[in-house]
């Protein structure tokens, strides 16, 4: 799941923040909007990240935060990446 | 994958948690450093005019209108910032909570402790109690606030030194330190 180069950004985004929304988190994540939403939806569904959707000023938002697992994953990625580094080198 | 982009996704994703842990921008927030340094500084300024004798005993009447309106502001406009709470990091978190944990310590200072504090002492302990709101931004990278918390701090050892401008210069401290850094908050988005 976290091998997509969008999806860890993601993840990396939310990490330290309670709650964000797609706009933010989009620019935390350097990634666009178009190709934010697709990624999301495979986070949401796979339970790494929860979503919410709530009316503000009555527009509608949608805000993002991290879960138990997503964190987990996320760590455990890491750890991997960091591995495979030391292992390659 | 390989090497190169194993290296790649941990750079990013270094590089993302780092903006989001170590910097404390306060988006936001700013506006509340310019309401309270204008309502703190212009109440040290109002108690300095009083002490002069420049202006009359009733005024002190308008610089507690100006705390209060400032409470009333914090109070609403933080009401509407939870409400639209949507980028709050655990870091700004954290911020929220040094800043009403000073503010309120020195709130109960003033309050509880009049005996002991006479009318520029109060200035003073709001004056710590600011700076330390300040220094705290300032250990999170933000220059500005640091600038800020060392206006503070300075103006209490010239207000220390100053026993004729007191009032004065603790307001000054207060424009400069705290609103000026609300100021600068607003202008470096």
């Amino acid at each position: 799941m976290l091998l997509s180069k969008v999806r860890l950004g993601v993840v990396a985004a939310l990490l330290a923040s309670e709650w964000m929304t797609f706009a933010a988190l989009a620019e935390a994540a350097e990634t666009t909007g178009g190709n934010l939403g697709a990624h999301l939806s495979k986070l949401v569904e796979s339970g790494y990240v929860e979503e919410e959707k709530r009316f503000v000023a009555r527009r509608p938002q949608s805000r993002y935060r991290l879960t138990r697992r997503g964190r987990d994953a996320f760590l455990g990625h890491v750890k991997q990446l960091q591995s495979f580094l030391k292992g390659a080198s | 994958m390989d090497r190169s982009q194993a290296r790649e996704h941990l750079e990013m994703a270094d590089r993302i948690v780092a903006a989001s842990t170590r910097e404390l921008p306060l988006r936001a927030q700013a506006i509340f450093f310019i309401v309270w340094g204008l309502a703190a500084g212009s109440t040290d300024l109002i108690y300095g005019l009083i002490g002069r004798g420049v202006a009359p005993g009733w005024t002190q009447w308008i610089a507690a209108a100006l705390l209060f309106g400032a409470v009333a502001f914090s109070a609403v406009y933080g009401r509407r910032l939870r409400s639209l709470d949507c980028g709050m990091t655990f870091l700004d978190r954290e911020f929220l909570n040094v800043l009403w944990v000073a503010m309120a310590v020195a709130f109960i200072a003033n309050v509880g402790g009049w005996n002991l504090f006479p009318v520029y002492g109060m200035g003073a302990i709001w004056t710590v109690a600011a700076s330390i709101v300040l220094l705290y931004i300032g250990l999170h990278e933000n220059r500005r606030a640091l600038a800020g918390g060392v206006v503070l701090i300075v103006s209490l050892v010239v207000a220390n030194f100053s026993p004729a401008a007191v009032g004065y210069v603790l307001a000054a401290g207060f424009y400069l330190g705290y609103a000026g850094f609300g100021v600068s908050e607003l202008l470096a988005r």
